[in-house]
């Protein structure tokens, strides 16, 4: 959208970076690519339908061939060394005050089993305790801030106050409303009024709240029924099959697809739900490098040709398991190379667009769309419905003897209970819409402001010289703070300026990577994101976090929104 | 005897020995690495594996007359009557135990929280994702069960599955009933502490078990010391329909200084005089939602 001739140096250097990091995409997706051009062109000169094939290469993004690199800007070895410092200052002080405690100077407010416990095994291990009291607890209240309001472009805060070093909270009944660059809501579908609304309101009439069974027993409804037609239709694959919650449909799915003689490879950065459902079905598992094609390439190769060093046996299938856009690093995943590899060496692919569907793509399909690929080259698309979609649950869909498959062996249609109605009703409302079946391009007009803000957002920030993780387009914005302590400083300042967000730091990230989440929606306004903005250049200086050495490339680019 | 030898001769014989030691050190090293280089396949023998290789379909086939993929679906909401294909018939299928579907009051209200908050909540616990509501119901529950605190889960079977590797760790020892529910086997799972299953509502055989790990426990105090112990039952057996035997386990759990876990599921709010389960004692509750 932005690029002008200014940045055309910047396109060779990113180009080459992309070169760098993704060494079989590039092959392959060019290759493919150049046929496709030289098909049009002859097509062109001939007949006349030539123009409906050059404008689906395009899209808001640009050109599918030639798309927005992941990008991860390393810093010098002195400010991680700077990192590591804040980090040991932190544990020093928190060993001195365990001591100071221990030894009854300073009250000791900290959660205590009951006193008629005390000849049991502790429940915590050492450190998870020690971190937990005197590291999380002094950032605590920049966590777990409650809600009272719909969580759209602004969300209202209860206010609360801890005289105690955040032990405990006192809710004095006021409410602060703020910006919200927090919340999931890529498509601004967090609505408490419009159709989605109104309608899963009005299913409750219905159907009622729940189905109060399993779901193969009495309970599979028509409302999830519908809705997994629906998403099927979407998709553009056979068959879908929906689960009410979306970490479960990971976990207690992933099990039924492989077993002890197969192999996992997953990605290094792949969700917990990914993790724990690796770890249940029992199969040997094997982690890559993040999005990078030649480790896993290296990875497939040694395990067809070793196979299992356990029992020295083939394996008897692979599963790469892969996410669409990574929810801390804000990258999208090198679809096409995954793909080619997949196709190479007879392997499965499990994609996971928790974040991506919806958000990603020309009519918000993904980003198996978003990189032009068939979705039938995916063996296993799942997704969840929370974020884009405003709602709760997951759903797997692929060829029907896979979803077929699911149905019966799926633990979660024994144990669990199906969607309830109102929540089924407002994914399926919320998806009409993204489709266009409401007679109105609502739906297609959210999904282009989505790829505007974002890539106005990201932009600006690399503009005013922030380190910002991931690929331009992706609506997931990491924002580098790297130190520990700049997390209690940005999440309280960029609340006393009103605006919540995201700010996430060890375990959840790598000790030295500290960082700001921005999480953009289509229902933010460009003036919202002006004010964002301006508040974080501020805190920028403020708090010289300002790392980027590459603002030089971005000083003299014309950025539109 | 070596008297007349001379005195640097002993040298010689020590450069000779550590020589000898080189030799065969070295000997066995590159051994090993031949053994290991000849155990490495080359590209191209890897190419040729690689084309062999057939794997097996993702998924079997699942035969299409299958009940599961055949439902019939239920017309309008599930109270004691439920209407399919158009008939009517009595519901004795759903778990609707103290008949709350279908009642106006809780309609209106869960209606007009979606016109206040929306449908989701569009983030997770910890990020923006807590609504008041939550806090309010942790409360209440807290209060209603006699406990410090509660913690809400958004699905019923994830729960427990999610609870046990809280705070079961790697070492650790669970006692269970061999008659669990499916969620807490995988929580069990999930959890990769040592599990001893106990014959299904058998106390004498939970003793026993109990009474091993304590032989065990005295031998080694120190580990003693860091293993944690749980118990894991259900309040009412899903798969059995009888209750666990609380006050015994309660017993055992005071005796033998183990934590335990009650899964009431299918008891909370339907066992007991104010439908509290069976009476609780422990910080930890797992309701379905």
């Amino acid at each position: 959208m932005s690029r002008t001739t200014d940045s055309l140096c910047l396109d060779d250097y990113l180009s080459s970076e992309l070169k760098k990091r993704t060494h079989i995409l590039e092959c392959a997706w060019n290759q493919e690519h150049d046929d496709e051009e030289e098909e049009e062109e002859t097509r062109e000169g001939g007949v006349v339908d030539g123009s409906d094939d050059a404008s689906s290469t395009h899209d808001i993004y640009g050109d599918i061939g030639n798309r927005a690199p992941n990008e991860f800007e390393h810093i010098g070895r002195f400010t991680t060394f700077q990192v590591y410092i804040a980090w040991f200052a932190l544990f020093l002080f928190a060993h001195i005050r365990e001591y100071v405690t221990r030894f009854g100077f300073v009250k000791d407010l900290s959660n205590k089993e009951n006193k008629s416990m005390k000849d049991f095994v502790p429940l915590f291990s050492d450190f998870e305790a020690f971190y937990q009291r005197n590291c999380y607890i002094k950032v605590r209240d920049v966590f777990e801030r409650p809600i009272c309001s719909v969580p759209g472009a602004t969300v209202d805060l209860v206010d609360r106050v801890s005289h105690d070093g955040n032990w405990t909270y006192e809710y004095p009944g006021t409410r602060t409303n703020v910006i919200n660059v927090g919340s999931y809501n890529y498509l601004g579908f967090a609505q408490s009024a419009g159709p989605c609304a109104d309608q899963s309101a009005a299913s409750i009439d219905r159907e009622g709240l729940s189905c109060c069974t399993t779901v193969h027993e009495r309970g599979r409804s028509v409302s999830q029924a519908k809705l997994e037609k629906l998403v099927a239709e979407f998709l553009g694959v056979d068959d879908a099959i929906c689960f009410s919650m979306g970490f479960a449909t990971n976990s207690m799915n992933a099990p039924c697809l492989v077993d002890k003689h197969s192999l996992i490879i997953s990605d290094k950065y792949n969700h917990a739900s990914l993790i724990l459902g690796c770890r249940l079905s029992g199969a040997s598992t094997k982690v890559f490098e993040h999005n990078d094609m030649e480790s896993l390439e290296r990875i497939l190769r040694d395990a067809i040709a070793y196979g299992n060093p356990k029992t020295h046996r083939p394996y008897k299938k692979i599963l790469i398991i892969v996410e669409g856009i990574y929810s801390m690093e804000g990258s999208i995943c090198n679809l096409p190379g995954i793909i080619a590899l997949k196709k190479k060496y007879n392997a499965y692919l499990y994609l996971d667009e928790a974040h991506s569907i919806g958000a990603m793509g020309k009519t918000g399909k993904g980003v198996v769309e978003y990189w032009g690929c068939d979705p039938k080259d995916v063996d296993i698309l799942m997704g969840t419905f929370t974020k884009s979609f405003g709602a709760a649950g997951g759903y797997i869909a692929g060829s029907k003897r896979t979803v077929d498959h699911l149905r019966v062996a799926s633990p979660t249609g024994y144990y669990s209970s199906p969607m309830s109605p109102p929540i089924a009703q407002q994914i399926y409302t919320s998806m009409s819409i993204i489709m266009g079946r409401d007679g109105t391009n609502d739906g297609a007009l959210r999904i282009e402001r989505l790829a505007r803000n974002s890539h106005y957002f990201r932009m600006k920030l690399k503009q005013m010289g922030f380190i910002v993780y991931g690929s331009n387009d992706s609506p997931v914005v990491p924002m580098l703070i790297y130190f520990p302590t700049m997390c209690g400083f940005y999440g309280r300042e960029m609340l006393a300026r009103n605006i919540g967000c995201v700010v996430v730091s060890f375990p959840a990230t790598h000790m030295t990577e500290g960082r700001v989440r921005f999480c953009i929606s289509a229902a933010h306004t460009k003036e919202q994101l002006d004010y964002v903005l301006a508040t974080v250049c501020e805190l920028g200086s403020l708090s010289r976090s300002k790392f980027s050495r590459r603002s030089h490339l971005y000083k003299n680019l014309q950025i539109e929104w | 005897m070596l008297g007349y030898l001379p005195d640097s001769f002993h040298y010689y014989i020590e450069t000779l020995l550590v020589g000898l030691l080189v030799y065969v050190v070295m000997r066995n090293r590159a051994k090993r690495q031949q053994e290991k280089l000849s155990k490495k396949l080359t590209e191209r023998q890897k190419d040729e594996l690689i084309a062999e290789w057939q794997p097996e379909p993702l998924v079997p086939e699942t035969p299409q007359d299958h009940p599961v993929l055949n439902p019939k679906y239920a017309d309008g909401k599930m109270t004691k009557e439920v209407s399919i294909d158009g008939q009517k018939y009595l519901n004795m299928a759903s778990t609707n135990f103290l008949s709350f579907i279908g009642v106006k009051r809780i309609e209106e209200r869960a209606k007009s929280t979606i016109f206040k908050y929306g449908v989701g909540s569009c983030g997770p616990r910890g990020f923006y994702g807590t609504v008041d509501v939550h806090l309010d119901l942790e409360k209440e529950l807290a209060k209603f069960m006699g406990c410090e605190e509660a913690v809400l889960y958004s699905y019923g079977f994830a729960t427990v599955s999610s609870a046990i590797p809280a705070y079961a760790k790697k070492g650790d020892v669970i006692f269970v009933d061999e008659g669990v529910n499916f969620a807490i086997q995988k929580g069990l799972q999930a959890s990769r502490s040592r599990v001893e299953y106990f014959k299904h509502n058998d106390m004498e055989d939970l003793e026993r078990l109990l009474l091993e790990q304590e032989q065990k426990d005295k031998k080694d105090l120190k580990k003693a010391k860091t293993v944690r112990r749980f118990i894991v039952v259900e309040g009412l057996y899903v798969n059995h329909a009888d209750l666990c035997p609380l006050p015994k386990i309660i017993e055992f759990k005071w005796r033998f200084k183990v934590r335990v876990f009650i899964d009431e599921s299918w008891s909370f709010g339907i066992i007991g005089k104010t439908g509290r389960g069976e009476k609780q004692l422990y910080l930890q509750k797992t309701n379905n939602d």
